[in-house]
């Protein structure tokens, strides 16, 4: 099967682990990322004025390129996946026929067809099956206890994103249990980590991110999945510092994607472990993972 | 900014699509709100201000630059308002006296290296000119 996908600003540089993991993974279950040609930045959050037209022209130029090639646009980032939903939702708004004809004429590109925007974790569920993907497991995750963190933008607006349950997805939790972990209940896994206030408030940023990460280990987790590049940033560094100075034993934080392609059996050179900031390699040789 | 507190706060229900006096203050919004300890005021305070035609009051709060946006707040409402977008009203009419709150030359260099670009960009676009 081949899919559209459109990786984003973040997953070139800083989440390059979360985007090789989920290409090659995607080889070995049988999908072939095709990226979308000549995208740009969706614009990492959305812009809610009922005036804001310009904030709209960078998603909107997305999809309408995306629409040119195909149906359906494949996303990773959780953000992504947030924003460029929402902007195709607001450009159906029904009344909202003048705004989308402007935008249109700002982004100089043919909307050819709705496009369907779907998370690779979609993906795996819906095309693949669970079925599917616990074919290809070649290495089981032993149990490994994981908290599956979803944030904000994989859930809300649920009026608008309907990937999962806004208060308690599961799609994550349904692939770790596939690939022979054990899902943990973990009762923050839509809380908020803080997000983009990490730029100019460090320090709210990092207590939601602690609150976090502390509720996943008072649920037995021995490891966080996210997927998103923002939140697995604020986990990871929440607890390098406020967790280093409360003397915090630290929780490895990766990308689905990583533990994915582990249980896939992708050679650990192509899990980029060494960009993780908090490096889990002594702790998965330690659960006899790699 | 030479309005009545009456042009403000329909200003704020034009640019947020939301209707202020559909909220009945029950407090969930700032229950749920993962940053509402740290947020002055919290949504249903703030929202109670533009009920009380104290605008000026909010808008010159730091409450409103504290959102991260993760909409726990209007998931939640039972009466269907969401204060995400009330906030970024508020913040609208500020940012667009050319005001910025996060300045984007104030970046330390080291932050540059590590922080995703999608904190930046989310960033600027929420607090920025």
């Amino acid at each position: 099967m081949r899919y559209l996908y459109y990786p984003g600003c973040t997953l070139y540089s800083k989440a390059k682990n979360l985007d090789r993991c989920a290409r090659r993974a995607a080889e070995r279950v049988g999908i072939t990322l095709e990226e979308l040609p000549s995208w740009n930045c969706c614009g990492a959050i959305f812009n809610t004025g009922s005036d804001d037209i310009a904030g709209q022209v960078g998603p909107v130029r997305v999809l309408a390129k995306a629409s040119q090639l195909g149906d359906r646009l494949v996303t990773l980032c959780a953000a992504c996946y947030n924003v460029l939903k929402r902007a195709g939702a607001r450009l159906n708004i029904p009344g909202n026929e003048l705004e989308r004809q402007r935008v249109l004429e700002f982004v100089e590109e043919k909307m050819e067809r709705d496009v369907r925007v779907v998370h690779y974790l979609e993906v795996l569920k819906e095309d693949i099956g669970w079925e599917g993907v616990r074919r290809r497991v070649s290495k089981p995750l032993n149990g490994l206890k994981v908290a599956c963190y979803y944030g904000c933008l994989m859930v809300r607006p649920k009026e608008v994103l309907s990937f999962d349950d806004p208060e308690n997805p599961m799609v994550m939790d349904e692939l770790v249990a596939e690939l022979g972990g054990e899902p943990v209940r973990f009762d923050f896994k839509a809380e908020c980590c803080g997000g983009y206030l990490v730029v100019n408030r460090r320090e709210v940023a990092q207590e939601c991110s602690m609150r976090v990460v502390e509720n996943a280990r008072s649920w037995g987790a021995e490891l966080i999945v996210t997927t998103c590049p923002l939140c697995q940033y604020n986990l990871e560094m929440a607890q390098k510092s406020v967790g280093a100075r409360r003397n915090l034993p630290v929780l490895p934080v990766l990308y689905f994607t990583q533990l994915l392609g582990l249980a896939l059996g992708l050679p650990e050179e192509e899990l980029g472990f060494e960009d993780n900031k908090l490096n889990p390699v002594d702790f998965l040789k330690e659960k006899g993972l790699l | 900014m030479n309005r009545t507190p009456e042009e403000l706060v329909r200003e704020i229900e034009t640019l947020s699509g939301q209707r202020i006096a559909d909220c009945y203050q029950c407090g969930c919004c700032s229950a749920g709100c993962p940053i509402g300890t740290a947020m002055e005021p919290p949504p249903s305070k703030a929202i109670r201000l533009l009920q009380l035609g104290r605008v000026e009051e909010l808008l010159q709060s730091e409450g409103i630059w504290l959102c991260a946006s993760c909409l726990v707040c209007g998931t939640r409402c039972p009466r269907g308002v969401d204060y995400a977008r009330i906030a970024e009203a508020c913040r609208l009419l500020i940012l667009r006296t050319k005001r910025s709150v996060v300045d984007p030359d104030c970046v330390v260099p080291a932050d540059l290296e590590d922080v995703p670009q999608q904190a930046f960009i989310a960033s600027f676009r929420k607090f920025s000119v």
